[in-house]
C-alpha cells in the first residue's frame, strides 16, 4: 500500500465515520416521494411519518409536490427514473400515473404506494384496511342494538374505497336476522356531504315518528354521521338512544364523540403509521426482500368517548 | 448591436441552463432518454403555447386555454364513459374547443371586450362547465378506453437512439401542431394578416384587412389547440378531472413572453415560443434531478421569466 | 453638437448661435437632423459630444429637468397632452400645482394660472376646466403652447423657446394668434428656435435661418437677404421647383363616383360627381369634416340619407370592401393609422395586396412588388426588409403610397397627404398623384394647405362644420378668396 492509497483509505473511513447512524459505508439511498396533494392534511402526515422513518435509516429523501397537477406527477416520476433513484414513493392514484410507473418498471426501480390504491405496477401499497374498519363499526352497531332493531346506512358506491365499506356493513347487518336496514342512502357530496345527509335524515325521521323506530345510523364516513346527528338533535329526538357511527375520525367527529351524545364511534387511520410502514416496506425492498402481499395494512383504531380526546 | 444582444440574451441564458445541468448531472441529463422524456413531458405545453402564440401575434391574450383544455378532457371522458367510440369523443372535444375559442373571438372582436377581461370571464365559465359535465368528479379507470390512454404511452420505435428507445406519440403530436402553427403564421397570407394586426390594428383595418373576422378565427384556432392539449393531458393521465388543465395557461403565456424576447422586434414567433417552453421544461426536469425543493423551483422559474423579459425591455430602451 | 445613432451620424458637428430677441428658423428635409438637435437641447437623449453655453457660461444638459431649469421651453411636434385631464392641469403639468393648506390642489388658482397663460396667447375661448381630450387638434396645440408660456413663480422669464412644427395642426386664424405671441416674446428679449416646413411662414416671421442637411449645417443666412428658392436649394442640395406639377392629360368622361344630397352624422348637403382622372380637393377650416367625407367611401362614416355610388357599386361598408372595390386610401395619421412601424417595408406595402397572393404567403413576391413600387414612389431605404419606423416622415408616407399603388386603384383617397413631409418628398408625392390621375385614377385630396389645394386640384369642395358650402372649379380664385369662403356659412356658387 503506497502513500496515496493509504490516504484514500483514510478518507473513506473518515467519511464513514461522518455518516453517523447510517451504519453503512455505502452511499445513502435516495428515495423520491411524489404527490400532487401535499397541501392536504392527511398527505402531510403520511409524508412526515415517512421522513421521520427515512431519517433514521439515513436515506436521502426528495419530496416533490406538483400542486394538484397529475401530469406533472408523471413527469417528475420520469425525472426520478432518469436520476436513477433507488426507490419511488407515490401518493396519487396509480392508474392516473401509469405512464410514469411503466418507465420506473423498465428501469427496475421499485415504486411503493403510500395509500395510493393497488396496482400491478406498484411493488406494494400501504394503506388502512377498509374492510376491517367497516366490519368494526358495523359490529359495534349490532352489539349496541343487541342484535335487534333498525339501521339507516349512508353509503357512496361510486368511490371504490368507500364502496367496500358499504359492502361489509351490508354483510354484517344481513347476518343478524333481527336487524332491519331501514334505508340505504347515497348523499349528494358536492357540498361536503353534511348538509344533504342532514336533509335526508330529516325525511327519514319524519317518516318514522315513533321513538325507538330508528335504532342506529351507520355512515361510511364522518360527514353523513355528523349530518344525521344534527337532524336528530334538531328534531328533539336526541334522547331516544339512536346510535350513530362514522369513519375516519376527523376532528369534528372526534369532538362530537367526546361529548358523549348519539355519535358514539368512528375509526381512526394511523396516517403517520402509514408513512412509517411505507418507509419500512421500501427498506425491505431495497434489502432485496420479495414481498408476498402487495397490499400492506396498518392497524386502525376504534374511537369512542373513552379515547376521542387523545 | 444592442438588438442582437437583446435577441440572443435569452438564447444564451437557455444555453447556460443546459450547460449548467449537463455539468451538474453528467450521467443523466444529456442522455437520449432524458431528452425524449422532456419532450414528452412538455408536449401538452408546446401545443397550448403554440396555440397561444396565434392570438398573441395580434397583441391579444387568451386566459381561458387552461379551462378549455380541462373541459375538452372531461367532455371526451364523459363520452367514453357512455360508450361512444374514441374517435367520436375526440372529435366532440375538439369541436367543443373550437366553439369555445370562437366564443372568445366573438366577445373580443365583435362585442369588443378587452381580451384580458373577456377570456378571464370565459375562463371561469368553461371551468364551471367542466365541473358540470363531469359532476365535479375525476373520470378514470374502466371509463377511459385503453386505446385512448395507450396512445400517450406508445411511440415510434427509434432503435438508432439506443436500445428500446421510442419517440413518444405525444412528442410527435406536439411537433405536428408546432409545424402546423408555424406554417399558418409564417407561410400563409392569413398569418401575415395576423402579424399586420399585431403591428397596428387600426392601420391594418384601414389597409383593408377584415380585422374582426381574422381575430375571430385566430381565437377559434387557439381554442382548438387548447382542446387538443387537453386531450393529450387526459390520455397521459388516463383520466380527466375538471381542473387538470389549469396549470397550462400561465406557463404558456410565460413561454410566449420568453420567446418574444428573442425575436427581432419583440413580436411572438412560434419557434421562439418553443425555445421558451423548452427553457421552462428543462428547468423543471433538471432541478427535480438535482433534488431542488419544488417550491424553490417555482420561485426560480418566475425569476428567470422576469429576468429575461426585463433584460430585453432594458436593452430595447437603450436602443 | 454631435450625435450618432447605431453608428450613423444624425448630427455631425453642428453649431448654432441663438440671439435674444430674434426668431431663428431651423429648416431641413425630414431626416436632416432637426428633431435630433431639439432632443439634444431638451436633454431627452444624451449627446455624444455637445457644448451648450448660455451668456458665455457652460450649461450642462443631462436630463429634461435641466433644460427646464435653465429656462428652455419646448413645444414638440407630437401632440403630447393627457386627454383625460383638464386643460388647466395640462397647462401646468410640469409645474408644482398650487395647493390649499399644502395638501389638496387649489383648483381655483390652478385654473387662474391656466387662464393667464391662455389669455397671453389670446386663446380666451378655451375653458380651463374642460377635458383636454374633448378639444380639437388646433385647440390642443394651443394648450401646449400655453403650457410653454407659463412663467415660474420666481418670475424669471424663460430665455429660449423651441417650437417644432407648431402650425401643422393649427388653422390660419390660430396660426396668426401664435405669430402675435411670438412677436411679443421676441419683444421681451427671448430667443426663439422655430422649426417648420412652411416656407411662407418662415419668410414672414423669422429673422435668421439655419439649414441642416444630412446632419450638417449647410447654410446660415439672414432671412431678409435670402429667397425661398435659395433655402430650398440649401435643403435639397438641388434645384427644386416649388411649383406644382401641371396637369398634362385631360379629365376623362367616365363618372367614377356620384354623391347626391348626402347627410351623415358629421356631414350635410354633400353632392358631387367625380370623373376618372379628376382630382377633387376638399378643404375648409381644420376639422370641418374632411376626414368624414373620405370616410363615406370606406364605410367609416355612415350615411343617414342621400346616395353614394363609387365605381359602379353602392357605398362600401368597410375599408376591406373599399379596397376590394378598387378604392385605396391613405389615412391622415400616418404613424397611428397608416403604418405598422416595427414591421418591414415589405409587410407594410403588401398588407392590402395579400388577397392577390392567395393562400400561401410569398416573401419573394412581396419583396419584388415592394421594390418595384418603392422605385415608383422614389422611396429611399436600405431595402424592403428595413423597418418602417427607421424611415423619415416623407419616406414613411411614400411607403403608404406604395401600398396604395400596388393595388392599382381607380379611386384614391388622400387625407392631408403632405402633412409633416419635407419639400423634396412633397414634390415626389405631387408628381405621383399627377401620374395616377393621368392613368385614369380619380383622386379626392383633403388639405388645409391652400397653395397645395389650388395647385393640385381640378375642383375644390369647401366644407364648413360638415356642410358643403362651395364646389369651385379650378382657377376661379386665389388664396385670399379661397380663405374667405371658409368662413361663409351658406353656399354662394356651386
Amino acid at each position: 500500500m503506497n502513500g496515496q492509497q493509504m490516504e484514500m483509505t483514510m478518507k473513506k473511513w473518515m467519511m464513514a465515520a461522518a455518516l453517523a447512524g447510517a451504519g453503512t459505508v455505502a452511499q445513502a439511498e435516495t428515495v423520491a416521494v411524489i404527490t400532487p396533494y401535499l397541501a392536504q392534511p392527511g398527505t402531510q402526515m403520511y409524508v412526515e411519518g415517512f421522513e421521520a422513518a427515512a431519517e433514521e435509516k439515513g436515506w436521502d429523501v426528495n419530496v416533490v409536490d406538483t400542486a394538484g397537477d397529475v401530469a406533472a406527477a408523471i413527469s417528475r416520476i420520469e425525472d426520478a427514473v432518469t436520476q436513477n433513484v433507488d426507490a419511488i414513493v407515490i401518493n396519487v392514484d396509480p392508474a392516473q400515473v401509469a405512464a410514469g410507473l411503466i418507465a420506473a418498471e423498465q428501469a427496475g426501480i421499485p415504486v411503493v404506494g403510500m395509500d395510493a390504491g393497488s396496482d400491478p405496477l406498484l411493488a406494494a401499497n400501504i394503506t388502512s384496511n377498509g374492510y376491517a374498519m367497516a366490519a368494526e363499526t358495523a359490529v359495534y352497531v349490532a352489539n349496541r342494538l343487541n342484535g335487534e332493531g333498525t339501521v339507516v346506512q349512508f353509503v357512496f358506491d361510486a368511490f371504490p374505497p368507500v364502496q367496500i365499506r358499504g359492502v361489509i356493513a351490508d354483510a354484517v347487518f344481513g347476518n343478524y336476522p333481527d336487524i332491519e336496514v331501514l334505508d340505504r342512502i347515497t348523499p349528494d357530496v358536492s357540498d361536503g356531504g353534511i348538509a344533504d345527509s342532514r336533509a335526508q335524515m330529516e325525511a327519514i325521521l319524519a317518516a318514522n315518528p315513533d321513538p325507538g323506530s330508528i335504532g342506529a345510523v351507520w355512515a361510511a364516513w364522518d360527514q353523513p354521521a355528523l349530518g344525521a346527528l344534527q337532524a336528530i338533535q334538531d328534531a328533539g329526538r336526541g334522547d331516544e338512544g339512536i346510535v350513530i357511527v362514522g369513519m375516519d375520525a376527523n376532528p369534528q367527529a372526534r369532538a362530537a364523540i367526546a361529548e358523549g351524545g348519539n355519535f358514539e364511534a368512528s375509526m381512526a387511520q394511523d396516517f403517520e403509521g402509514i408513512g412509517r410502514t411505507t418507509a419500512d416496506t421500501v427498506g425491505r425492498l431495497l434489502a432485496g426482500e420479495e414481498l408476498r402481499a402487495s397490499v400492506i395494512y396498518v392497524p386502525t383504531q376504534l374511537i369512542t368517548a373513552a379515547n376521542a380526546g387523545e | 448591436m444592442m438588438n442582437t444582444l437583446r435577441q440572443s440574451g435569452t438564447l444564451l441564458g437557455f444555453l447556460a441552463i443546459v450547460v449548467f445541468f449537463a455539468v451538474q448531472l453528467p450521467d443523466t441529463f444529456l442522455t437520449a432518454r432524458n431528452l425524449i422524456n422532456i419532450t414528452q413531458q412538455l408536449s401538452m405545453l408546446i401545443v397550448v403555447a403554440s396555440a397561444m402564440t396565434i392570438v398573441m401575434v395580434m397583441g391579444d391574450f387568451d386566459l381561458s386555454v387552461g379551462s378549455v383544455a380541462s373541459l375538452a378532457g372531461v367532455v371526451a371522458a364523459v363520452m367514453f364513459a357512455h360508450d361512444y367510440p374514441v374517435w367520436q369523443g375526440v372529435l366532440a372535444a375538439l369541436g367543443m374547443g373550437l366553439l369555445a375559442g370562437l366564443g372568445n373571438g366573438v366577445l373580443v372582436s365583435y362585442v369588443g371586450i378587452l381580451p384580458f377581461v373577456a377570456t378571464l370571464g370565459t375562463l371561469t365559465v368553461f371551468s364551471g362547465m367542466a365541473f358540470v359535465v363531469s359532476d365535479g368528479k375525476t373520470i378514470y379507470g374502466k371509463d377511459i378506453p385503453a386505446e385512448f390512454s395507450g396512445f400517450a404511452r406508445g411511440g415510434w420505435a427509434a432503435e438508432w437512439l439506443g436500445q428500446g428507445m421510442k419517440i413518444p406519440n405525444l412528442t410527435i403530436a406536439a411537433l405536428l401542431v408546432l409545424i402546423l402553427v408555424w406554417v399558418i403564421l409564417e407561410q400563409t397570407t392569413f398569418g401575415r394578416r395576423l402579424y399586420a394586426i399585431g403591428g397596428n390594428r387600426e392601420a391594418a383595418l384601414l389597409a383593408g384587412l377584415r380585422v374582426k373576422r381574422l381575430r375571430l378565427l385566430a381565437f377559434g384556432l387557439t381554442g382548438l389547440g387548447a382542446a387538443g392539449a387537453g386531450l393529450m393531458y387526459a390520455a397521459r393521465v388516463a383520466s380527466a378531472n375538471p381542473t387538470q388543465g389549469s396549470g397550462l395557461m400561465l406557463d404558456a403565456i410565460a413561454a410566449v413572453f420568453l420567446g418574444m424576447t428573442m425575436s427581432r422586434h419583440g413580436e411572438p414567433r412560434v419557434l421562439f415560443t418553443l425555445v421558451g417552453v423548452l427553457m421552462l421544461g428543462i428547468l423543471d426536469n433538471g432541478l427535480t434531478q438535482m433534488k431542488v425543493d419544488s417550491y424553490i423551483r417555482e420561485i426560480l422559474v418566475g425569476v428567470i421569466v422576469i429576468l429575461s423579459v426585463g433584460v430585453a425591455v432594458l436593452t430595447k430602451r437603450q436602443r | 453638437m454631435r450625435k450618432a445613432y447605431a453608428g450613423v451620424p444624425a448630427l455631425d458637428g453642428v453649431d448654432l448661435t441663438l440671439h435674444g430677441g430674434t426668431i431663428h428658423a431651423l429648416m431641413g428635409e425630414n431626416g436632416a437632423g432637426k428633431s435630433t438637435l431639439i432632443k439634444l437641447l431638451a436633454g431627452v437623449v444624451p449627446a455624444d459630444d455637445m457644448v451648450v453655453e448660455r451668456d458665455g457660461r457652460a450649461v450642462s444638459l443631462t436630463g429634461p429637468t435641466d433644460a427646464h431649469d435653465h429656462g428652455f421651453r419646448f413645444i414638440h411636434q407630437e401632440l403630447n397632452i393627457v386627454p383625460s385631464l383638464s386643460v388647466a392641469e395640462n397647462i401646468l403639468l410640469s409645474h408644482p400645482f398650487p395647493r390649499r393648506f399644502g395638501l389638496t390642489v387649489h383648483w381655483k388658482r390652478l385654473r387662474a394660472g391656466a387662464r393667464d397663460a391662455l389669455g397671453f396667447l389670446g386663446a380666451d375661448h378655451i375653458d380651463p376646466a374642460a377635458m383636454a381630450g374633448s378639444l380639437g387638434p388646433g385647440d390642443r396645440m394651443l394648450i401646449k403652447i400655453a403650457a410653454a408660456l407659463v412663467t415660474e413663480d420666481d418670475g424669471q422669464a424663460p430665455c429660449l423657446y423651441v417650437l417644432d412644427e407648431p402650425t401643422a395642426a393649427l388653422s390660419g386664424q390660430e396660426s396668426e394668434m401664435l405669430f402675435a405671441v411670438l412677436a411679443r416674446l421676441k419683444g421681451q428679449g427671448a430667443a426663439i428656435l422655430y422649426v417648420s416646413h412652411r416656407m411662407d411662414e418662415v419668410m414672414r416671421i423669422c429673422d435668421e435661418v439655419t439649414v441642416l442637411r444630412d446632419g450638417k449645417r449647410v447654410a446660415h443666412r439672414a432671412v431678409r437677404d435670402t429667397t425661398k428658392r435659395t433655402i430650398i436649394r440649401d435643403m435639397t442640395g438641388r434645384d427644386v421647383s416649388d411649383a406644382y406639377p401641371p396637369r398634362t392629360t385631360p379629365i376623362r368622361d367616365t363618372v367614377v363616383a356620384r354623391v347626391a344630397d348626402l347627410h351623415s352624422p358629421h356631414l350635410s348637403g354633400i353632392g358631387f360627381e367625380l370623373r376618372a382622372g379628376e382630382i377633387l380637393g376638399v378643404t375648409g377650416l381644420a376639422e370641418a369634416g374632411q376626414s368624414a367625407l373620405l370616410g363615406l367611401f370606406t364605410g367609416r362614416e355612415k350615411r343617414r340619407s342621400g346616395t353614394l355610388e363609387a365605381l359602379g357599386q353602392a357605398a362600401p361598408k368597410s375599408p376591406a370592401q373599399a379596397w376590394e372595390a378598387g378604392i385605396a386610401s391613405i389615412p391622415r395619421e400616418r404613424r397611428g393609422d397608416g403604418l405598422m412601424l416595427e414591421m418591414a417595408i415589405r409587410s407594410n406595402v403588401a398588407v392590402s395586396h395579400l388577397n392577390a397572393y392567395g393562400f400561401w404567403a410569398s416573401r419573394t413576391r412581396e419583396a419584388s412588388d415592394t421594390t418595384e413600387m418603392g422605385a415608383k414612389v422614389r422611396l429611399k431605404s436600405s431595402g424592403p426588409e428595413q423597418p418602417v419606423g427607421q424611415l423619415s416622415g416623407g419616406n414613411q408616407q411614400k411607403v403608404v403610397f406604395a401600398r396604395a399603388l400596388l393595388v392599382q386603384p381607380n379611386l384614391l383617397l388622400l387625407d392631408e397627404p403632405t402633412r409633416g413631409v419635407d419639400v423634396g418628398a412633397k414634390f415626389d408625392i405631387y408628381t405621383l398623384v399627377r401620374e395616377l390621375s393621368a392613368s385614369g385614377c380619380a383622386v379626392i385630396l383633403t388639405s388645409t394647405d391652400l397653395p397645395e389645394v389650388l395647385g393640385m386640384c381640378d375642383r375644390i369642395l369647401v366644407l364648413n362644420e360638415g356642410r358643403q358650402t362651395h364646389l369651385l372649379p379650378r382657377g376661379t380664385m386665389g388664396q385670399a378668396e379661397l380663405l374667405d369662403t371658409f368662413y361663409a356659412k351658406e353656399a354662394e356658387t356651386t
